[in-house]
């Protein structure tokens, strides 16, 4: 590690977070009008968001969807890493963990608006209606790429020997999994379920498509930034960032705690 | 044993077929489709009119031109960035991991938005030119043009490119690097002849990654492009949506489709041959 490390990392954070930090700088500026120099300081774009209807509204139907899509993300992204580890240990046998990986990588390499109109089409001919689950089920195929990726990264890291040793003292398939496979993994999975939720929570695309009457925060924002921009849509963007921020600590931290 | 720890994955492929495949071959199905006297029949229209018309197949030149354009740009931000990261201590590469991942978990709509905060006519970088006496009248071309999308997409798929190409320069023997170095090598050297060789497969992961979530992007160029926001996406979502034509759509949809993975299976190939060359270089060395 030298000098010169830190400066290029330093140099890739501020590029990384000066625009959420002057995002951040304008929904506490007093001036109705976003530009610099700011004048002074606020709160009541803050307080402005308390009382809109449709912000609330989004916010509940977000986290509806969300909540449930990060929990089946990182939970079929455990089934799809448990399933691929496997592979490596036995790579002979294992004459499908290439078709299976490309499966699961096709649906986030294909264009969002590809894909959600693909399957708005196939909803429609099948006479389904659009709404939360459905919307749930198309986040849950474009997330578990991430999610399988960050769990089968932690399960290289556990010794199969553990799982072994479990097996040889009389530990059935599942007790074993159970006992000794998931509590070794915990941190990674609460970490995937969170970036399931906080994907969930950004996607806007599929949103447009498949939320039907439900409309998540995400589409509602969306549809007013298309016209202008506005205070107290900075604040709902801190107010986002923040829900965001403590659900990336959060994980960081289960992962720590491992 | 054996079929048990394949257990797991029959019911996730299934349901990736379910809601990903199986839309996609709907898809093709209704570009090629007709109903005609309550039979289906074969109609290939919309896939002429897509090969007839100039906007479309310009469209999908565009995609392609935004993902090669980002697919060539990023690695040269995310090698020194990359590289960096290997050499912190342990302790400290997961606040690594958690600040380059953070800003991709903000929605596409926050950095958008950010980014017009920076980039407008009274946004900073324009506010920060004018006060060190630079420029007289803010720079226009900042917002609303191609430029503009390209500089959010860039830093939109840069945490991507640095992951992959992390990954890679943390699988190979930094030792390989170092003796480089001891030998005389020059950092730029050592860094064409070890690293770059050494770090290929992550590299071109990094690239299709990137190429895919550029040439795929609808979101960046509506709300940053201005007058030129238009896509192959918006073009079908419009078609779809607006026009009701369908079949157009889905062949628009999968001439598109096709186009991209045409692409990245070049870069593969082109990947493949090049790590059988330098195996063939390092064989011949190997024998003087």
């Amino acid at each position: 590690m030298r000098a010169r490390d830190w400066r290029v990392l330093a140099l890739a954070a501020a590029y990384l977070y000066l625009p959420i930090l002057v995002l951040s700088l304008f929904a506490f500026s007093d001036d109705a009008v976003i530009a610099f120099p700011i004048t002074g300081l606020t709160l009541r774009w803050f307080g402005a968001l308390a009382g809109n209807a449709a912000f609330l509204d989004g916010f509940a139907t977000s986290m509806t969807i969300a909540i449930p899509v990060g929990a089946i993300s990182a939970l079929g992204g455990l089934a799809a890493a448990l399933a691929l580890r496997g592979a490596t240990l036995r790579p002979r046998a294992a004459w499908w963990a290439a078709p299976f990986a490309a499966l699961l990588l096709a649906p986030f390499l294909t264009p969002r608006t590809v894909l959600a109109v693909a399957q708005s089409m196939a909803l429609s001919e099948l006479g389904l209606r659009r709404g939360m689950a459905v919307l749930g089920a198309a986040q849950v195929l474009v997330i578990l790429p991430f999610t399988t990726a960050l769990l089968t990264a932690a399960l290289l890291r556990v010794d199969p020997r553990l799982e072994e040793a479990g097996r040889d003292l009389g530990a059935g398939p599942w007790a074993c999994f159970q006992r000794v496979t998931l509590p070794l993994v915990r941190g990674p999975l609460m970490a995937a379920c969170s970036a399931g939720m906080i994907l969930s929570l950004a996607d806007v695309t599929l949103a447009t498509f498949l939320a039907g009457r439900a409309q998540p925060l995400s589409v509602v924002v969306a549809s007013e930034f298309m016209r202008e921009m506005r205070p107290d849509l900075n604040a709902m963007q801190v107010v986002v960032l923040s829900v965001t921020a403590l659900a990336v600590a959060l994980a960081a931290l289960w992962r720590r705690r491992r | 044993m054996k079929a048990r720890r394949e257990a797991p994955a029959p019911p996730v492929a299934l349901f990736a077929a379910l809601c990903g495949l199986a839309p996609l071959v709907a898809m093709a199905v209704v570009s090629v489709a007709r109903i005609e006297d309550y039979t289906l029949a074969l109609d290939l229209r919309a896939w002429r009119e897509v090969a007839a018309s100039p906007v479309m197949r310009g469209l999908i030149g565009q995609a392609v031109f935004y993902g090669a354009i980002l697919a060539c740009l990023t690695p040269l931000a995310a090698y020194p960035i990359a590289l960096a990261l290997a050499r912190t201590p342990m302790a400290w590469k997961w606040l690594g991991a958690v600040v380059l991942l953070t800003p991709l978990y903000t929605g596409e709509i926050v950095r958008i938005y950010a980014w017009r905060l920076m980039l407008g006519a009274q946004g900073l970088i324009n506010a920060a030119l004018g006060w060190a006496g630079l420029i007289e009248a803010p720079v226009q071309a900042l917002l609303y043009t191609r430029l503009s999308a390209l500089i959010v997409m860039f830093y939109n798929t840069l945490p991507f490119m640095v992951l992959a190409i992390w990954a890679a320069v943390e699988a190979f023997d930094r030792r390989l690097a170092e003796a480089a170095r001891d030998l005389g090598a020059s950092p730029w050297v050592v860094f064409r002849r070890v690293t770059l060789p050494l770090t290929r497969v992550g590299l071109f992961a990094g690239m299709g990654v990137v190429f895919a979530l550029g040439a795929g992007d609808a979101l960046t160029p509506a709300l940053m492009g201005g007058a030129n926001g238009a896509t192959a996406m918006s073009m079908i979502e419009s078609l779809f949506g607006a026009a009701f034509d369908w079949p157009l759509a889905s062949a628009l949809g999968l001439a598109l489709m096709l186009t991209l993975a045409g692409c990245v299976a070049a870069l593969t190939l082109l990947a493949g041959r090049a790590r059988r060359s330098a195996r063939r270089s390092a064989r011949r060395r190997g024998k003087i």
